[in-house]
């Protein structure tokens, strides 16, 4: 369960200044999990320091993800399953995450009906310090993908993935995952793409929670 | 200290021999990057945590072919069958060995063994008795009788034993050791060694609930349980702890180094963080090496409840210190003693890099320095870059030592040499006497 600090401040509506209660998004942490023998990190694009940014949200905000049906562009995994993502299983051992092929791999998750998006969180994978390459989220209505995009996030520097080049910053994978601020961007579906890492050719999820209303 | 004279001829005759044995790491890259070389088919036994390891390393190597894999769990057949199909090879999954052995030898030149310490012999003298080559992960065994027993088959057979110390086939360590400490004595004497691989706490390694082996399969395989099956680096019948999971790539230096096999060592440690463990959770130690320029020590401590300072290791001689990791920001650098001879013509001969000047007499200026202090040395980078995962070049002069016969930079003798050094290390915690090593010791 995640936890929010509430508070109320002024938010704009139509037609005028209403008090709503506003809360301060603060994730539920899995237990720190690094093991084995550290890799080089050597990767262009990599933050010179982590910043876990504050995110206020609306009272009854929830993980709008929780349970969700989950596809993706792998039918055929490594190991794990797709459910994995949606589980609410954060812990980074064997059983909690999944595991497919190399090169740009997608998953996508269908919220059920469009949503207001606040924040989305993101564990790909933190029992080894690794970045991922070419992380891009993105949020539709269409679940090809075709129409209505919206990008919240791309650290895709050089535009290997093809899909346009973003100007966030490559992270360092920890228990803390990654925290992303949606904007309150709408749409039905949730798509992360990834492009291996600098730990394997592979691409991990553990988890993704998606907070809206 | 006066020296056993003939106790050092021995081990140096073994040193030297060993040294001459192993393949430079420029042969080494240059066959294994050879265009269309003849594909060889190997097999895994072991397919965990380090047989990925390897399985990653053996897919950047030109004509390596997967045919089979053998793992006792199921989850562990899957994530390697599905791995290496992504890869484009289609491999028969075996749990028992001796039914992939029956059914696919023929296919097969060489086999990866990556079990569990315990089943390194098993595993290897079947591989090698059944005609094929054997790259097996250290600790060679948690038993020096059953090691011995790998030595002994592979000279039997005629097959290749390899032994996954990979330090010994990375270009930055045999620049470090052989170019600059060997050849061009740039410390000096070495009077010291000290390395350390720490690590934060962490908890037991558990399993998906649809992945756990019922217990007869359990007990068919000699597991007491699956906690033991999934953390039996911790346990004595299947490892060594520590000293032996992580301790044995680093101590496996300092022979290497000084080229002669320790004299004696004496330790501490201690189950004293995680009493359900059956294997020392921390463990200091100090060897001493009878070399011939004088004695030499070196100092170890593997931790397990901190990760402060990482793992990497200090050569120390009288000129300058070596400092190098696997992981190169971790150390990859030699400090030069203020009194060294100028190292300036190293610079110029593209032994070192010159980047981090020593601390020049205006830079005190102004500034208190306690006159009791040695001047901090300067630091000259290693110039050595190894651009592949860490186990591929010791992969890589496995594979070509079978196709083109160049020497193995870790055959079975010279594993053998390191697990008595490390194994007895463990005795030594355990009697808290310190253990004197005859030479006969590290010969089979």
């Amino acid at each position: 369960m995640n936890r929010m600090i509430v508070f109320t401040v002024a938010a704009l509506v139509a037609g005028g200044a209403v008090a709503e209660e506003m809360a301060k998004l603060e994730l539920q942490l899995p237990a720190p999990q690094f093991a084995g023998t550290p890799k080089t990190i050597k990767t262009p694009n990599l933050e010179r320091e982590a910043v876990v940014p504050e995110i206020m949200v609306p009272a009854g905000t929830a993980n709008v993800a929780a349970g969700k049906p989950v596809t993706s562009s792998d039918d055929f995994p490594v190991i794990g399953e797709l459910e994995y993502l949606t589980d609410s299983d954060k812990e980074g051992s064997d059983g909690s995450y999944i595991e497919l092929g190399p090169e740009l791999q997608w998953v996508q998750i269908d919220l059920g009906e469009a949503k207001t998006l606040y924040a989305i969180a993101l564990w790909h994978y933190h029992a080894q310090a690794r970045a991922y390459r070419d992380v891009i989220i993105q949020v539709s209505d269409d679940a090809g993908f075709a129409g209505n995009v919206q990008t919240l996030f791309n650290n895709d520097h050089d535009n290997s993935s093809g899909l346009g080049a973003g100007k966030d910053k490559e992270y360092i994978e920890t228990y803390m995952g990654k925290l992303i601020d949606a904007k309150g961007a709408k749409g039905r579906y949730v798509r992360l793409y990834s492009n291996g890492s600098t730990g394997s050719d592979m691409n991990h999820y553990i988890e993704v929670e998606v907070f809206g209303k | 200290m006066e020296m056993n004279r003939n106790r050092f001829m021995q081990a140096a005759a073994a040193g030297t021999l060993l040294a001459a044995l192993r393949a430079r790491a420029e042969e080494n890259a240059v066959l294994a990057a050879r265009k269309d070389p003849d594909q060889l088919n190997i097999a895994l036994i072991g397919a965990g945590a380090q047989g990925r390891i390897l399985t990653e390393s053996c897919l950047r190597i030109p004509g390596i072919r997967f045919v089979a894999v053998c793992d006792i769990w199921s989850y562990s057949q899957r994530y390697a069958e599905r791995y290496l199909k992504k890869y484009g090879h289609d491999v028969a999954v075996y749990e028992n060995y001796q039914e992939m052995l029956a059914n696919e030898k023929g296919k097969l030149d060489a086999v990866l063994v990556a079990s569990p310490d315990w089943m390194h012999a098993e595993h290897a003298n079947a591989c090698l008795e059944a005609g094929l080559h054997v790259y097996c992960e250290k600790e060679m065994s948690n038993s020096l009788e059953k090691a011995a027993s790998m030595v002994r088959t592979a000279r039997a057979t005629g097959r290749l034993l390899q032994i996954g110390h990979q330090r010994r086939s990375n270009p930055r360590y045999i620049h470090a050791i052989e170019k600059l400490i060997h050849e061009e004595a740039l410390l000096g004497r070495v009077t010291h060694a000290t390395a350390q691989w720490n690590r934060a706490k962490t908890e037991d390694l558990g399993w998906p609930d649809q992945y756990e082996i019922d217990a007869a399969t359990l007990d068919k395989y000699g597991y007491d349980s699956m906690t033991q099956f999934r953390n039996w680096r911790w346990y004595k019948k299947y490892g060594g702890g520590p000293i032996v999971d992580l301790g044995s790539h680093q101590i496996d230096l300092f022979e290497w180094v000084w080229g002669v096999n320790p004299s004696s060592v004496i330790a501490s440690g201690g189950i004293d963080y995680y009493p359900h463990h059956e294997w020392y959770d921390n463990v200091l130690c100090i060897y001493e090496y009878e070399t011939p320029a004088g004695m030499a020590r070196a100092f170890y401590e593997t931790l397990t409840t901190t990760g402060h300072r990482g793992f990497s290791e200090a050569f120390r001689g009288e000129n300058g210190t070596i400092e190098i990791a696997e992981v190169p920001q971790r150390g990859n650098a030699v400090l030069r003693e203020a009194h060294a001879p100028d190292w300036m013509p190293y610079v110029e001969r593209g032994l070192l890099k010159a980047v981090s000047a020593p601390i020049q007499q205006s830079s005190t200026r102004n500034v208190a320095v306690d006159v009791r202090v040695t001047a901090e040395a300067g630091k000259w980078p290693l110039p050595i870059e190894l651009a592949k995962p860490a186990h591929q070049p010791h992969l890589e002069n496995f594979f070509n030592a079978i196709r083109y016969g160049t020497p193995l930079n870790c055959p079975g003798e010279s594993g053998y040499e390191t697990a008595v050094s490390v194994l007895a290390v463990n005795r030594a915690v355990a009697t808290n006497q310190k253990i004197e090593f005859n030479p006969s010791d590290f010969h089979v």
